[in-house]
């Protein structure tokens, strides 16, 4: 769709008293296609009015420029209407006359017949016929409102600029206007664009939420497309799957730029001691039972035994926001799905690379692929099953979760689907939703079926939602799960601690591991800090026989891996699986420089120094490929990954390019402890 | 999530009613005749409950309030407290309203202390007013700012006068209309969280007032879901059964949040949906 409005790379500067300047906003640029509706959020201060008045013409940019249908915006014009807060209508006009005050000044040449056929069918779209002789005072706040938003509509304007417009009503009263103007701005065909600090409006109303970072120099921090079905009411997007995901995005950028407000306010420094660049470590986490790495290394002192004295572990309810924080520094490195490292490093998504480094893998296996109960009931026991019900069903398209693109459960969830020639982007529908919203979802009956780590699926069979029908021993027994990320400017800053938090975490490995300490493990895990979850739901699996809903549980041995010979260094053959499967599914492209991604991203020299400090036997080269070759992609060569990728036959074809990354930091050599 | 937990939630109430709203109907004479705004409301507070009431407006949640203030008279019922009935506004009972009200040419301090020394002469003459006024600024994190004047304080830190007035005056019951409805999210949340505290620390009674559903959500052990008027009554009583200390962020994890804050969607948008003419 070709863009109504280009606003072209804004810089709006405002003189300061003192003689200094005030740097609004930093370099904008955004898009809006006709039609579209748009809002912008932010917190206060972050130059969301600016952008308005900009949008508006009521100002100009002190660097950059706005287009609207190729014309510069120069000065404000009746194809741009704006709507305030406070109403602005005249108090002593009646409603019709303060609509016909506005069509008789812009619109003069038209016949009065006309003008006034023009004030009545607005009033009527607003719903105010029955008030249209009375006068402000005598009417409600969001009455107030609707006619602000007639008379602005009146004048056919291409562009409605909405500036807060439910502001000073109250939460309730807010709900039924927002319906009403989605109705309208459906009917009158506008393009709007508009202010806003409430989450929930704008996801109701918006295609497009653009979220704003704090000023001065407020800059797009996410785009995030809202891609609710219309017509749209708060319920049936409350009732939609993906609605509190989306939420939780918004709600995620808000709180993350106000700590970083805060954050700004009173900076937290490195501490440094010893050797140790920084002991002060925030390390993100997501609540699931293969966090356990972590959590012992906090609990059980061994991060303060290689002192790392003032490690503070963050919860992160989704691996977007995890990502983000690691993106932005807030954290110095955290808890990842194993594909997660190769996804940042090539940028997918439309973000920009950041190249991150791993050199531990956490834990392995842990998974399982749950469905809704009723397919088991059904006769469904296998992916071939499921095919046949497929078949059998084609107005019903199952949706199933899972919790990130370049998670593992993604990758795997899809290769088992094909491997069945379940088509997963056009038999089924696959959306992304956090972890800890997965039973919920399946309990609600608006998702299918899931594929994640534990404790979610043990939940959904012990709350008898549904069965598992796959764990991912059946599909790939000892494939890389989680592994410990940190940025890679962050590595080379920090050798000292990154090698101190490697032998940290691969001591709380082995110590997780040893199943004595499991049932410990789970008592931890289920502390509200952690997962915050009845330790009886993390022992499946973990410590006790694993119960699929299905008949007797049975104990699968390494459910749940942490430790052991192959376990813990990064596995280059696997991670050519992992490139090449995110290729396969669209989540980024493959790089033609795969070995130099590979080479930036896995550490096993790192690794190395770690296990070899603390007296463990090197490992010997090996791969975790199975006899039979790998998961869903037996003829793949870990040597010529490409010529797997040609091979696949996939429309589009896949691209192959090289991945231009960031030139790498210069090392500090780590001397021998 | 597991975190959840009945008994501790209970825990915060002792058993059998407190505050008692007894068949309460409100009717006002009008040219059109009698105009019914509240039909018979029956509710139930234990001491140390949070209660919030929630509706569209004109739902009369405002007049219900008044008539545990004791500023309206039911025409038919009664609302007790501790048994007694209440016939007249008074100390035990303290409202804060969503416009502050406070007095402009006084401090934050003085503000407090007129409140405090109108009501507890005797503590004025001994001398303990002042530590009272002490501790409740210090309560609402404004001792620095005692001496400063409605004027130079922002709308979040004037609501903490409010409140630290209102609780200065030891009330059994306090009243919230509508506390937090001026302020901007980030100050709402905080306040929210601070109401939390000082309610936990206070053991008060607490009625209030709110639009936001989340807001209710996050601070209540029962929000009280009104009908629309004339006639409104109790709609639908949800018990929510989150543990305390309450966490904002582990709050959203739970499913049983989400099936909370459908059911009043549900409740205000599709059951009792409202028109604002």
């Amino acid at each position: 769709m070709p863009a109504l409005l280009t606003v072209d790379n804004i810089t709006q500067a405002f003189p300061l008293k003192n003689g200094g300047t005030y740097v609004a906003l930093k370099d904008i640029f955004l898009q809006i296609a006709e039609g579209e509706f748009v809002t912008l959020i932010g917190h206060s201060g972050c130059g969301k009015s600016t952008l308005l008045d900009l949008l508006a013409g009521l100002t100009l940019a002190s660097e950059g420029g706005i287009l609207m249908n190729g014309q510069e915006v120069t000065e404000p014009g009746p194809d741009r209407m704006v709507v305030f807060q406070n109403y602005s209508l005249l108090p002593w006009k009646t409603v019709r006359q303060n609509i016909a005050l506005a069509v008789d000044n812009v619109m003069p040449k038209l016949a009065k017949a006309e003008r006034r056929e023009i004030v009545e069918r607005n009033i009527k779209l607003v719903k105010l016929t029955p008030a249209a002789d009375k006068y402000p005072a005598e009417i409600s706040g969001g009455m107030k409102q609707r006619v602000a938003i007639a008379r602005a509509l009146a004048i056919r304007p291409k562009l409605l600029l909405l500036d807060e417009p439910f502001g000073a009503l109250d939460a309730l009263t807010r709900g039924n206007l927002q319906t009403q103007l989605m109705e309208i701005c459906q009917e009158a065909k506008v393009t709007a664009v508009m202010v806003t600090h409430d989450v929930d409006e704008a996801l109701l109303l918006s295609d497009r939420v653009v979220m704003l970072t704090n000023g001065p120099e407020a800059y797009i921090g996410q785009i995030l497309d809202v891609p609710l079905a219309r017509p749209r009411s708060q319920l049936t997007a409350v009732e939609d799957p993906t609605y509190y995901g989306l939420r939780a995005e918004v709600v995620t950028f808000l709180n993350q730029q106000r700590d970083a407000r805060q954050q700004r306010l009173k900076p937290k420094g490195a501490v440094a001691c010893g050797a140790l660049e920084k002991v002060n470590l925030e390390i993100g986490f997501v609540p699931l039972t293969d966090c356990a790495p972590l959590v012992m290394a906090l609990e059980g002192g061994f991060f303060a035994r290689h002192g790392l004295d003032q490690v503070r572990l963050r919860r992160e309810t989704n691996w977007k926001t995890l990502e983000a924080n690691l993106r932005q520094g807030v954290v110095d490195a955290a808890q990842m799905v194993a594909g997660l490292p190769f996804a940042m490093t090539l940028g997918s998504q439309g973000r920009s690379p950041v190249p991150i480094t791993s050199a531990l893998t956490l834990t392995r296996n842990g998974n399982a692929i749950t469905l809704h109960r009723r397919f088991h009931e059904a006769g469904v026991r296998t992916v071939a099953d499921l095919k046949a019900w497929i078949s059998a069903n084609p107005g019903h398209r199952p949706v199933l979760a899972m919790v990130h693109p370049a998670s593992m459960h993604n990758l795997m969830l899809r290769a088992w689907l094909a491997s069945a020639g379940i088509d997963p982007t056009s038999d089924v529908e696959l959306i992304v939703i956090p972890p800890a919203q997965m039973v919920a979802t399946l309990k609600a009956g608006t998702i299918d079926g899931f594929c994640v780590g534990e404790p979610w699926n043990s939940r959904a069979v012990q709350e008898g939602h549904g069965t598992v029908i796959a764990t991912d021993t059946d599909l790939w027994d000892g494939h890389a799960e989680k592994v410990l990320g940190v940025r890679e400017d962050w590595a080379a800053a920090h050798p000292y601690t990154h090698q101190a938090l490697l032998c940290a975490l691969l001591e709380a490995c082995r110590y997780c591991e040893d199943p004595a300490n499991r049932q410990e493990l789970a008592e931890l895990l289920a502390r509200p800090d952690y997962v915050g979850t009845r330790a009886d739901v993390l022992l499946p699996g973990l410590a006790q026989a694993y119960d699929r809903g299905t008949g007797v549980p049975t104990l699968i041995p390494g459910y749940n891996r942490f430790f052991g010979p192959g376990v813990n260094a990064p596995d280059r053959a696997e991670a050519t699986w992992i490139l090449t499967q995110l290729a396969r599914w669209n989540v980024c492209s493959f790089p033609r420089n795969w070995e130099e991604v590979l080479d930036r991203v896995q550490r096993p020299d790192l690794f190395g120094e770690a296990a070899a400090s603390l007296g463990l036997a090197p490992e010997p080269p090996h791969t975790t490929a199975s006899p039979k070759g790998f998961f869903g992609a037996e003829q793949l060569d870990p040597c010529d990954p490409a010529a797997y990728v040609q091979a696949l036959q996939q429309e589009p074809p896949l691209r192959i390019e090289a991945v231009v990354l960031p030139p790498p930091p210069s090392r500090r050599p780590v001397a021998a402890t | 999530m597991q975190t959840l937990s009945s008994t501790a939630a209970s825990a915060t109430r002792t058993t059998g009613a407190y505050l008692e709203i007894d068949g309460v109907t409100k009717v006002y004479p009008s040219a059109r005749g009698a105009h019914t705004v509240l039909d018979g409301v029956d509710l139930s507070v234990a001491e140390g409950e949070f209660v919030c009431l929630i509706g569209h407006s004109g739902c009369g949640k405002s007049t219900l309030l008044d008539m545990v203030s004791g500023f309206r008279q039911p025409t038919t019922g009664e609302v007790r407290l501790n048994g007694e009935r209440i016939i007249d506004p008074g100390p035990d009972r303290m409202v804060v309203f969503q416009n502050y009200s406070l007095l402009p040419w006084l401090s934050a301090y003085d503000n407090i202390a007129l409140a405090v020394n109108n009501v507890f002469p005797e503590l004025q003459r001994n001398g303990q007013a002042k530590a009272i006024v002490e501790e409740h600024l210090a309560m609402v994190g404004l001792s620095e700012a005692a001496h400063k004047k409605p004027g130079s304080l922002s709308g979040g830190m004037k609501q903490r006068v409010s409140i630290a007035r209102a609780l200065a005056l030891k009330p059994k019951v306090l009243l919230l209309d509508e506390p937090f409805g001026a302020l901007d999210p980030i100050t709402r949340e905080e306040l929210q969280e601070e109401l939390l505290k000082i309610w936990a620390d206070h053991r008060v009674t607490v009625l209030m007032i709110t639009h936001d559903i989340d807001e209710a959500l996050f601070l209540a052990d029962r929000v009280v879901m009104m009908t629309n008027g004339p006639a409104a009554t109790i709609g639908e009583v949800l018990e929510l059964p989150f543990a305390r200390p309450r966490v904002r962020a582990r709050l959203l994890e739970q499913p049983e949040y989400f099936d909370l804050r459908n059911r009043a969607l549900d409740f205000l948008y599709r059951r009792y949906a409202h028109d604002d003419e």
